[in-house]
């Protein structure tokens, strides 16, 4: 008996880290997952590492596009008859600059990966979870959603977008059976911070990766980066029936650093 | 096999409302726990409710003495042998009015049952933690201490005060396996809130139905919470899942709070 049992879940940027803990979270509580990811081996290697048979599938797609996110989203439907759970996790940055470095393409590419992305996610999935009255948005935010670091206005600024469509969504289809919520974690060491945090560290004057990851947790009350399973277990939680009364929540999961 | 195996929990306030709900959802997982009311008459009644045999315990103590509240928590650990989870959830208010009305004792009493009552109990808990370097703290406070409504100033005033113990005593502990988090509820039709919601309506100038008819309309799901919704959330925070959740203040709300 799981908590997801019968549930069918899709997560966009699911191969690795924090969505791909969420999905193996989600498949210990009985879920159906698809994982999504822009390379194909990447995405072979993480079913056959989850293990979990006909009840995980991969669908590739760079969710900076929009047909990449509708078509997981309608890959999910097709394959495993409905979708229950969308959690649009995926975003980072390509290349951290101080806004008067900032070039439109680097801007564009995160207002779409970040934001934008979330948004067609979002649409997709109310338009097949409103008919059916029940459904789980699960949006993956950040503290920089709250807050504001110098040398990644992109991340900051598609974060806290992300946090305000969060809360207006909830509103929308509040007393239709379907919550919408924003998991908003701390520092992880994740593969895209392990790959862009050295130069994120000299975009944002602070020498090296160890004074990066310093910067961050030196914030925290716990005085380390946070783990992707505490945010697959918040995951678990908003996905459940036990949540069906939390929506529009900015639930942090970061140590303590936010002040709000 | 619960992920609360093991682990000893103490809840204020926990014979009815918010505290019985997460009483029940500490067991289910595993914990033993002791529920606390100012009635030993209660004891039985809860007791039987949380049908947990030795698991479950009750220690009679009025919160609003600091005796109290340190024999509650000391209690815990004379029991169970040590406290792993501190609820700080009993808590309301009496004789709201405007502040150009209010009495002194009126704040105070709110003071006392909301604030320091938790301070109290969360100072005592970490004598205990801070030495074995685990803990898990929660302070029920509500959607009111991150808003404020007319009329009911004397909860709202301490509901923000636990907020910021809450922050505070965060970063105190945060590198110690300590946890310390404030869970931020809606309306949620108790007990107590249908003993003190009459009056703060009046206060605030509407009846008891319109009261609670404008918590829900506020929300995005139109309707109140439940217990089991604040029961689920204090289980995930009790759990090891927890560990790097601490000094957050969680709506659990149906979408009310703006931040």
């Amino acid at each position: 008996m799981g908590k997801l049992d019968g549930k069918v879940a899709c997560i966009t940027g699911g191969t690795r880290s924090i969505g791909r803990a969420m999905a193996e979270a989600f498949i210990a509580e009985g879920a159906k997952v698809v994982v999504n990811g822009r390379d194909e081996a990447k995405g072979q290697a993480c079913l056959d590492e989850m293990g979990a048979g006909d009840n995980a599938a991969f669908f590739p797609g760079d969710v900076s596009k929009q047909e990449a996110v509708e078509g997981l989203i309608d890959f999910t439907i097709e394959k495993y008859g409905h979708l229950d759970i969308c959690c649009l996790n995926s975003g980072g940055v390509l290349m951290t600059a101080p806004v008067f470095q900032m070039t439109d393409e680097e801007w564009e590419l995160e207002i779409n990966w970040n934001l934008n992305h979330v948004f067609w996610g979002m649409r997709r999935a109310l338009q097949h979870m409103i008919p059916r009255e029940s459904g789980r948005i699960i949006v993956t935010s950040s503290v920089e959603g709250k807050l504001g670091k110098p040398g990644i206005p992109g991340y900051s600024a598609t974060k806290h977008a992300v946090n305000g469509l969060v809360k207006s969504a909830a509103h929308e289809v509040g007393t239709l059976g379907i919550t919408v919520n924003a998991i908003l974690p701390g520092l992880i060491e994740t593969d895209i911070v392990l790959a862009t945090g050295p130069d994120s560290a000299l975009a944002m004057g602070l020498g090296s990766y160890e004074n990066l990851i310093d910067a961050f947790t030196s914030e925290s009350a716990i005085k380390r980066p946070n783990k992707v399973e505490e945010v697959a277990a918040v995951a678990v939680l908003m996905a459940s029936d036990a949540a069906k009364n939390m929506t529009g929540c900015l639930f942090p999961v970061d140590g303590g650093t936010m002040p709000y | 096999m619960g992920i609360l195996d093991g682990r000893v929990a103490c809840i204020t306030g926990g014979t009815r409302g918010i505290g019985l709900g997460i009483a029940k959802g500490f067991l289910d997982e595993g914990a033993m726990v002791v529920v606390n009311g100012r009635d030993k008459s209660k004891a039985e009644r809860t007791l039987a409710e949380l049908d947990a045999g030795d698991r479950a315990h009750y220690i009679a103590g009025d919160v609003k003495q600091r005796e109290s509240c340190e024999a509650i928590v000391n209690g815990t650990v004379d029991h169970f042998g040590r406290i792993d989870i501190l609820v700080a959830n009993a808590g309301g208010a009496s004789g709201h009015a405007p502040i150009v009305d209010l009495t002194d004792e009126a704040m105070q009493d709110s003071m006392v049952w909301n604030f320091w009552h938790t301070f109290w109990t969360m100072r005592a808990a970490f004598k205990h933690m801070i030495p074995q370097q685990y803990g898990r703290v929660m302070c029920v406070s509500s959607l009111e201490g991150k808003v404020g409504k007319p009329g009911i100033s004397i909860y709202v005033a301490a509901k923000h005060a636990i907020n910021g113990l809450t922050k505070s005593a965060a970063h105190e502990v945060g590198t110690l396996g300590i946890t310390v988090n404030a869970l931020c509820p809606g309306a949620i039709e108790t007990d107590i809130m249908k003993s003190e919601g009459p009056p703060a309506a009046k206060s605030m100038g509407m009846d008891y139905d319109g009261l609670l008819n404008m918590f829900a309309q506020e929300s995005a799901i139109k309707k109140l919470n439940e217990v089991e919704d604040v029961a689920a959330v204090a289980t995930l925070l009790a759990s090891d899942a927890g560990a790097g959740i601490t000094g957050s203040l969680i709506s659990i709300d149906g979408g009310t709070a703006p931040y």
